[in-house]
């Protein structure tokens, strides 16, 4: 635990109702007055290892022959070709660039080439234009859990915004264009809602404090920049429910970046998309270390890429990012610890 | 008089120098007798300045650029890494040392798969608008390969401040 930059403190302290669970989770010297667990220590459990590949956020438009099918495809074809092959696949969002069901449909077919079992969340591009009725008739429940050699894994909805369109008479085509913006100033902040932190706090109530977990969302649970919704704005509370396990891995699309933090007990990477990279925000990184190298425009396939996540008996975790093009430097090449 | 004398003889070209710079002084003479630009006339032109960045946002954000799809915005939130005071420099993609408004056009047709703009149109003139003006307060440094985000931006209805 170290580097939380005053910003953060402030963008955490501010969430209505958060700033005592902030405490417990962020401050060191007061994880021992919470009795909360250790700061991203292995758990004592041991589990069977294993390995997952992921991938997101690869933007398909409804246009044949488009040029991001084809950096899905390959990122799929990468992650088949593995030896072993990784027990399963998540996919942390935006499938679509539109939300429109041929975009997502497409992506399935895609996806469907996997040689290994893949669970979906949904970003916001696969999202606003019909409010995720394409994409649950595709794909099912929007937030999820299950058990995989020990470990418990998580996937959530993190793109939900409160109603800013009813009022402005928008029509769903204008409500996903203005989504579809990343620096969309009318659109809100992020966050899973009250929903999902209820069905969470049920979902990991019977589970005991040594039980490694992984969540997936879309967006970082932590205040990176909020102007590109680079943020969850419950993210506090999420990492509060989950502050009774000794260690949680949290992994997370949207960015189209390397990017590293540690929040308390939990561990956070960003993930690299198939379709375009994004510039670094105009902030400090927690780790400015973990990175990647500047983009070079004139190769199409810089930038992008899939991943794989070792996990050890100890619950250690490995990031692998496997860059389409030479992306990384070299401490980042090697893997990033979780 | 002094002056005159020594020029005043010396070749007719010499002459018709002298009355230029007479004429060009009267001239001078009468733009620095006008009155200064009123508020009124600064805000009006403020205001065609952020019309020209407001429609390059547009143009930046809405897709209409490209044939495939993608917007300028996909890449280039805010602006960021458009780099403008970067410009000019020796750019890889283009071979050689250019300008902003070269590159915008190699993003517009080679990525974007669009038609360029003509260098003095109104809108390649509204994409240096935006490109610039979220940069505003960078320090320029052209030539420099360096990255730049646009400038922080936490304002807006739902973001809080830092």
């Amino acid at each position: 635990m170290k580097k939380i930059s005053r910003r953060d403190f402030m963008g955490y302290s501010m969430k209505a109702g958060a700033a005592t669970m902030f405490t417990g989770i962020l401050a060191p010297t007061a994880t021992s007055f919470f009795g909360y667990g250790g700061i991203a220590e292995a758990a004592t459990r041991k589990i069977k290892p294993f390995t997952f590949a992921v991938l997101t956020d690869a933007h398909l438009y409804d246009i044949k022959n488009h040029k991001f099918d084809g950096f899905l495809e390959k990122a799929v074809d990468d992650i088949n070709k593995l030896k072993p092959r990784p027990d399963m696949v998540l996919y942390a969002g935006d499938i679509g660039q539109s939300g429109k069901e041929a975009e997502l449909l497409k992506g399935k077919k895609i996806l469907d080439k996997l040689k290994m079992p893949y669970k979906v969340i949904p970003g916001e591009h696969d999202y606003y234009l019909d409010m995720g009725k394409a994409w649950r008739g595709l794909f099912g429940d929007e937030h999820w859990s299950f058990d995989h050699n020990g470990a418990h894994i998580i996937g959530m909805n993190s793109i939900l915004v409160p109603d800013f369109w009813s009022m402005a008479g928008l029509t769903p085509k204008e409500r996903m264009g203005r989504m579809e913006e990343l620096e969309c100033h009318r659109c809100g902040l992020w966050g899973v809602g009250d929903k999902q932190l209820e069905w969470l706090k049920k979902d990991v109530k019977n589970l005991s404090a040594d039980t490694p977990v992984v969540i997936m969302t879309h967006s970082p649970l932590w205040n990176y920049y909020p102007r590109w919704n680079f943020q969850t704005h419950d993210a506090p509370e999420i990492l509060a429910i989950l502050s009774k396990f000794e260690k949680v891995v949290a992994i997370h699309g949207h960015v189209h970046q390397v990017v590293y933090n540690k929040m308390g007990n939990t561990v956070s990477a960003g993930l690299l998309s198939t379709s375009w990279p994004w510039p670094y925000p105009p902030v400090d990184l927690p780790y400015p270390d973990i990175r990647m190298n500047r983009v070079d425009p004139g190769d199409f396939e810089d930038g992008l890429g899939g991943h794989t996540l070792d996990v050890t008996a100890g619950f250690d975790g490995t990031m692998n990012y496997r860059a389409f093009s030479d992306l990384l430097p070299a401490n980042v090449k090697r893997g990033i610890k979780l | 008089m002094k002056n005159t004398k020594t020029i005043l003889p010396v070749t007719a070209t010499g002459l018709s120098v002298f009355v230029l710079a007479a004429i060009l002084a009267m001239v001078a003479g009468s733009a620095i007798a006008k009155p200064p630009r009123t508020e009124q006339q600064m805000a009006q032109e403020t205001a065609a300045y952020l019309q020209s960045v407001a429609k390059g946002d547009a143009l930046w954000h809405d897709g209409s650029l490209g044939t495939n799809g993608l917007a300028c915005g996909n890449c280039h939130p805010d602006g960021s890494a458009s780099n403008p005071h970067t410009w000019p420099k020796y750019q890889t993609n283009l071979g050689k040392v250019g300008t902003l408004r070269e590159m915008i056009n190699w993003c517009i047709t080679v990525p974007m798969q669009g038609k360029p703009l003509a260098y003095d149109s109104e809108d390649m003139i509204a994409m240096e608008s935006y490109a610039t003006y979220t940069h505003r307060g960078v320090a320029i440094a052209p030539g420099k390969d360096e990255q730049h985000g646009a400038v922080p931006v936490y304002g807006g209805p739902g973001y809080p401040a830092p």
